[in-house]
């Protein structure tokens, strides 16, 4: 397979085509990458569809309603996977649940990279004493140990912003120091093309020099990034919702549901309660992961498939 | 390289009093008190409440606390644990000594199953032996930590009985016995193995792939072609080669592991510095809360640092960076 | 070297392998073990030796909380330690099943309920061997009046005379306390009252042991915190602080032969509570009702209940309350319709919701003070407000909210639109969530609005504590004592009294249940004058009383001579342990 990937990477290289065509061959050509992607896709457009999915899935589609009547029924016909402690679907919470998990995963991701890129950028671009300035800072929050802080600022913010962005807020603000590190060296190395130093010698503003011609050179890494950060802002949220201190109770998530793991009867008693969540927080999380790998085989020129 | 370290170290000190600054205005801005909550009428009354609030100095301006905080800090002084009543040094140095012994089996293990592991992915990359290794990795990687924990307790501790469930040691063995050890081996690998479970994963992961790289180098031909048998080549040019820059992960294994303790201690009920933490933040134990804290981040600082040193040790262009 | 470090790493995983063969197999054994305790035999054993105590054995006892690690009557803080502190210590003082107080350590007399005699058993032993006299007693006292004592009792030394001086440092000792020989003491309270007896603080501590401790060191000290002596059938022998304490019989003790050798105390996580009774590995527990049913369904496990001494309730802010004055301020409007209170009680469904959410270990409560309690008043003597819908929406139509723009929901008599606000703590317990929504969707259902909102639980009592706007109805849980004075819980002077309830008519009757002139000794008319008090706050619904929950205690097969009422269980001396 490797021979075959190679020779047809090769091949279509003499047709010369952009460095983004061939990344999306390759991409393409990466099974597990593609499968994940299309798992991906699903889960997305399942938990984008749960208001209209709800009612064909469940006789009682609403997901805050506590009933009673129907605590903690094991799988059957009418639920699919069962009614958790409060008599709610199980199915239905599931798929609302993915669309606050994702996200948190996704706003998270978007604050991080927007912050970690300009930071980043601007520090390499620059150097000097702002560089110096920058990475000190950066160091700085790089050094707060995560979870740590996480559960301090997320326990100050509570009740004062609506429950949710705390949290993409405080993992946001927190977890950009890595990207700004790897932005600013790629910047760096970039920097001492002979194209950029033309472009700031015909007096170009640095922030179109940046934005034109340095990011689009580091788009691959940040791209790259940005995958494995939305697996493991994923990972924070339901790690966080799991302990208590992550999206409000009322709100259902992955995390959120999880945590009925803490609850005595339900770890060993109530499986379908709490395995649902747990699998397919472990499946999206793997299909992310694949993602970013095929990704970064694709955008790495030196690489072989 | 002296110079070098030592410019580091300097460099935590403000790192070190910035965090401080940080560490303590957050934790006065935590909503309540540990005296909040307390409304058992059978036990104690508002006066109590009042009073004890005075006398914690809860109602002074902060910046008085902040300084009285921070100049008793330098002086070795934690300050006392509101909670358990008791400085939280010695709070701290009853469950540090658990967590300690939890991170380094962790360490062990990681390291252990990462080599092993590993070198025979690398050295039989794509075979059944590797895709198995792989497969576990992947695992490895995605399950969340807490996921992998809650799973572990199910089965290891409460279906195969092979492990306790909470714990850090049998209670009815004498100390210092060899058997006290065992009790408390017994009582860390589950706890350890899932706490290293994600480096594990990532380490065997580096290793197979380096090992495959330097494999295809030009001084493993020329190793083969002066006849050098391929398993010494391995041993001797190949693992050096790839267990150097293993080594600078020591730092940043460090850090990870400040953060994993918590959930994994959780999980397990492992009475270490995590789950005092947690249950120093759950009753407002700002003290405490604040120590740790600042315990914790000086060890990221210092294990990044070690990193670096490390670092700097394989690789000397580093250090004028 | 190569070769060495190749051989240390074998080394190692053989270790790590053989290990694991090795838990294996103790695994296999526990497994065996409890099996053979499943057996025919061993129901044979319990039945041929009911009621007859065997000696010896270790029984295991679980913790589901964290203890804090104050193992002292003076200084612990959560009911955890007592929990473990009831099997090493014991106190002059017992309550019986009906919370009366009954002689232990020492008998008394009192003429007046102001001048109280106290006489100590003689020949009674600390653990430490010294012999247990009244200036142990004076020493807890003066101890918990010292300035510097940082533990939250003082409050129970407060009302013997000179104890306030003595704490302003005016005074050496506690003038009310004289100390006629080692084994009779005279106390004086500064006014006489009905409860002097059952508030004082009634624990000794040994004045030998705590020689030469400052008292602002105390708490911090090993006499507390690892290495405690106590009075009681168990010594502690050993302490893993946060995960396990030994215990070992006390030889000398004063109550009666001790029946088991060992008792080890072992902290365990909740989730695991089950399947440690299921597999022995625990002997006994006090259970949460989540976990109750899962351990009916063992074999080798009792259930035993007794009725509890705490109550959950649904409380109205009705007023403001200001800590400096200690007067209820100003009244708040949205809840002062008493009618609109009423329906919103008949509109719970409390049976339902306690069998949904406390698995049936508990029932409603329909008074201020728990049924078991011995003032409690009869349900007859007060309103109860049973679950009746069309009532609640009956009560409502009369009171004026009505659904005037049809959006299926009243409107206050004003037209405008009316949403109840129901703030409940939160933690990281995920029922509490759903335990909240079901009481308001049980207001939604006769037409009210209602939202829910979860407040982080340090928040959440400040946010109670000092009327934050925010909070309109509210819910809360709180136990009385021995002690039936509901006073701190109640009367419009105090700041604990949340819903800012203020009735001068039904502060007078708590005022005068405590009066010596009026009441004296006469405990039915006691009981009598809480009856009427229990009457008005039910027909002024303050609050909604929902549950009161049982005590729940799982206990293995093994263990004989246990029994639990209203006060506690029963003398851990007289458990043992079925061979």
């Amino acid at each position: 397979m490797t021979t075959n990937a190679a020779t047809g990477a090769v091949k279509r290289t003499e047709k010369s085509s952009s460095p983004w065509a061939i990344a999306r061959r390759k991409f393409l050509r990466n099974k597990l990458a593609m499968a994940s992607t299309v798992f991906l896709i699903l889960v997305i457009i399942l938990t984008l569809l749960a208001p209209f999915l709800a009612p064909h899935l469940s006789p009682i589609p609403d997901i805050t309603k506590v009933n009673i009547s129907k605590m903690s029924i094991p799988p059957n016909g009418d639920h699919l996977l069962g009614t958790d402690k409060s008599g709610r679907d199980v199915m239905t919470r599931l798929l609302y649940g993915g669309r606050i998990s994702l996200l948190v995963g996704a706003s998270a991701t978007l604050i991080v990279v927007v912050l970690g890129t300009i930071v980043g950028s601007v520090a390499g671009f620059f150097g000097g004493a702002v560089d110096s300035l920058l990475m000190r800072f950066t160091d700085f929050v790089l050094n707060f140990p995560f979870l740590v802080f996480v559960i301090v600022l997320n326990t100050i913010l509570f009740g004062i912003v609506d429950g949710l962005w705390v949290l993409i807020l405080v993992i946001g603000l927190l977890s950009w120091g890595g990207v700004a590190r790897i932005v600013r060296s790629k910047v760096l190395a970039e920097k001492e093309n002979e194209y950029v130093l033309a472009a700031i010698s015909i007096g170009t503003p640095p922030a179109k020099v940046i934005i034109k011609h340095l990011l689009p050179n580091v788009l691959s890494t940040i791209i790259v990034q940005a995958t494995l950060l939305f697996a493991s802002l994923i990972v924070a949220e339901t790690g966080l919702s799991y302990l208590g201190f992550g999206v409000p109770q009322e709100t259902p998530s992955w995390g959120n549901m999880l945590a009925f793991a803490n609850e005595p009867d339900v770890l060993q008693g109530k499986p379908w309660i709490w395995m649902p969540p747990a699998l397919i927080i472990t499946a999206t999380i793997l299909s992310i992961n694949f993602i970013g790998e095929g990704l970064k085989d694709a955008l790495n020129p030196k690489s072989q498939r | 390289m002296l110079k070098y370290t030592l410019r580091r170290v300097l460099g935590m000190i403000p790192m070190l009093f910035l965090v401080s600054v940080v560490v303590f205005f957050l934790a006065k801005a935590m909503p309540g008190d540990s005296l909040s909550g307390e409304i058992d009428p059978t036990n104690t009354n508002p006066e109590y409440i009042a009073e004890m609030r005075e006398k914690l100095g809860y109602n002074d301006p902060v910046y008085v606390q902040y300084y009285r905080w921070v100049t008793d800090f330098m002086s070795g002084d934690f300050g006392k644990s509101t909670r358990y009543k008791m400085p939280v040094a010695d709070l701290i140095g009853e469950k540090l000594p658990n967590t300690i012994f939890l991170a380094l089996t962790s360490l062990l293990i990681t390291y252990v199953l990462a080599f092993a592991m590993g070198m025979y992915s690398g050295r039989k990359p794509y075979t059944l032996g590797d895709n198995l290794i792989a497969g576990f990795n992947y695992a490895g990687i995605a399950i969340p930590s807490f996921v992998a924990g809650v799973f572990a307790v199910y089965f290891f501790a409460f279906k195969l009985n092979w492990f306790p469930f909470a714990g850090s040691v049998d209670i009815e063995i004498d100390k210092g016995t060899i058997e006290y050890w065992m009790s408390r081996i017994h009582h860390v690998m589950l706890p350890a193995f899932v706490l290293g479970m994600f480096s594990t994963a990532s380490y065997t992961q580096f290793l197979r792939n380096d090992l495959i790289e330097n494999s295809r180098k030009d001084f493993v031909r020329t190793a083969l072609a002066k006849g050098t048998p391929m398993g010494k080549i391995y041993n001797v040019h190949i693992l050096r080669n790839s267990i150097i820059p293993l080594v600078t992960f020591l730092g940043f294994d460090i850090a990870a592991l400040v953060g994993g303790a918590i959930i994994t201690e959780k999980i397990f009920t492992y009475p270490g510095i995590g789950l005092l933490f947690l249950d120093s933040v759950n009753n407002r134990d700002y003290p405490t809360v604040m120590a740790i804290t600042m315990m914790l981040s000086a060890m990221v600082l210092i294990g990044n640092l070690i990193a670096d040193i490390l670092y700097g040790i394989v690789d000397p262009r580093i250090r004028l960076g | 070297m190569k070769r060495k470090s190749m051989l240390w790493l074998f080394a190692m995983i053989l270790v790590l392998s053989a290990f694991l063969a090795a838990c294996g197999g103790g695994g296999s054994d526990d497994a065996s073990e409890s099996d053979s305790g499943e057996s025919k035999d061993g129901e044979k054993a319990t039945e041929e030796q009911s009621g007859e105590p065997q000696q010896g054995g270790t029984l295991t006892y679980g913790l589901d909380a964290t203890p804090e690690g104050l193992y002292n009557w003076a200084f612990y803080g959560i009911a955890t330690d007592a929990e473990i502190i009831e099997f090493f210590d014991e106190g002059l003082i017992e309550y019986d099943e009906n919370l009366q107080p009954i002689p232990n350590l020492a008998e008394w007399e009192t003429e007046d309920n102001q001048h109280f005699t106290f006489k100590f058993k003689e020949g009674v032993k600390w653990h430490n061997g010294e012999e247990l006299t009244v200036n142990d007693w004076v020493f807890a006292l003066e101890t918990i009046a010292h300035p510097d004592y940082d533990g939250p009792r003082y409050a129970n030394v407060e009302t013997i005379e000179g104890a306030p001086a003595f704490r302003a440092g005016e005074a050496d000792s506690i003038s009310g306390l004289k100390v006629v020989d080692d084994y009779t003491i005279e106390v004086t309270f500064d006014e006489p009252r009905l409860n002097n007896l059952t508030n004082i603080w009634s624990y000794p501590m040994s004045q030998k042991e705590f020689e030469g401790i400052e008292v602002a060191d105390m708490s911090g000290s090993e006499q507390v915190r690892t290495k405690p002596v106590g009075l009681g059938p168990f010594k502690v022998e050993n302490i893993v602080p946060g995960e396990s304490i030994e215990l070992v019989k006390n030889e000398d003790y004063w109550n009666g032969e001790v029946n088991l050798d060992k008792i080890i105390i072992r902290v365990i996580d909740n989730t695991a509570t089950v399947g440690a009774l299921q597999n022995g590995d625990i002997d006994m527990i006090s259970l949460q009702p989540v976990s109750a049913p899962d351990v009916e369904k063992l074999d080798n496990v009792e259930v035993v209940t007794a009725p509890g001494l705490s109550y959950y309730y649904v409380g109205f802010k009705l007023g403001k309350f200001d800590n400096a004055s200690k007067t209820i301020t100003e009244e708040l409007p949205k809840y002062q319709d008493v009618n609109l209170r009423k329906a919103m009680a008949h509109a719970i469904n409390r049976e339902e919701w306690i069998d949904a959410f406390f698995f049936g270990y508990g029932k409603p409560v329909n008074k201020p003070v728990p049924t078991a309690h011995w003032i409690a008043a009869d349900d007859s003597e007060v309103n109860v407000y049973e679950y009746d819908p069309e009532k609640a929406k009956q009560l409502l139509d009369e009171a004026g909210f009505v659904d005037t723009n049809d959006d299926g929901f009243r409107e206050d008599p004003n037209g405008e639109e009316f949403v109840v606000k129901f703030s409940h703590y939160a933690t990281g317990n995920p029922t509490f969530e759903s335990r909240s929504q079901a009481i308001a969707q049980y207001w939604e259902e006769v037409g009210l609005k209602s939202e829910v909102e979860m407040v982080e639980v340090n928040l959440y009592y400040d946010m109670v504590e000092k009327d934050d706007p925010s909070i309109e109805t509210f819910f809360g849980g709180w136990g009385t004592g021995t002690d039936p004075d509901p006073s701190a819980l109640w009367k419009a002077d105090q700041l604990w009294n949340y819903p800012r309830y203020d009735n001068p008519e039904a502060d007078a009757l708590l005022e005068q249940a405590l009066s010596v002139e009026e009441v004296g000794d006469d405990q039915e008319k006691r009981a009598q004058v809480y009856a009427e008090w229990q009457k008005k706050v039910t027909e002024d619904v303050p609050m909604i009383f929902i549950a009161e929950l049982d005590e729940i205690m799982g206990v293995g097969e093994k263990v004989g001579g246990f029994s639990m009422d209203v006060s506690g269980y029963n003398n851990p001396a007289e458990w043992y342990l079925k061979q």
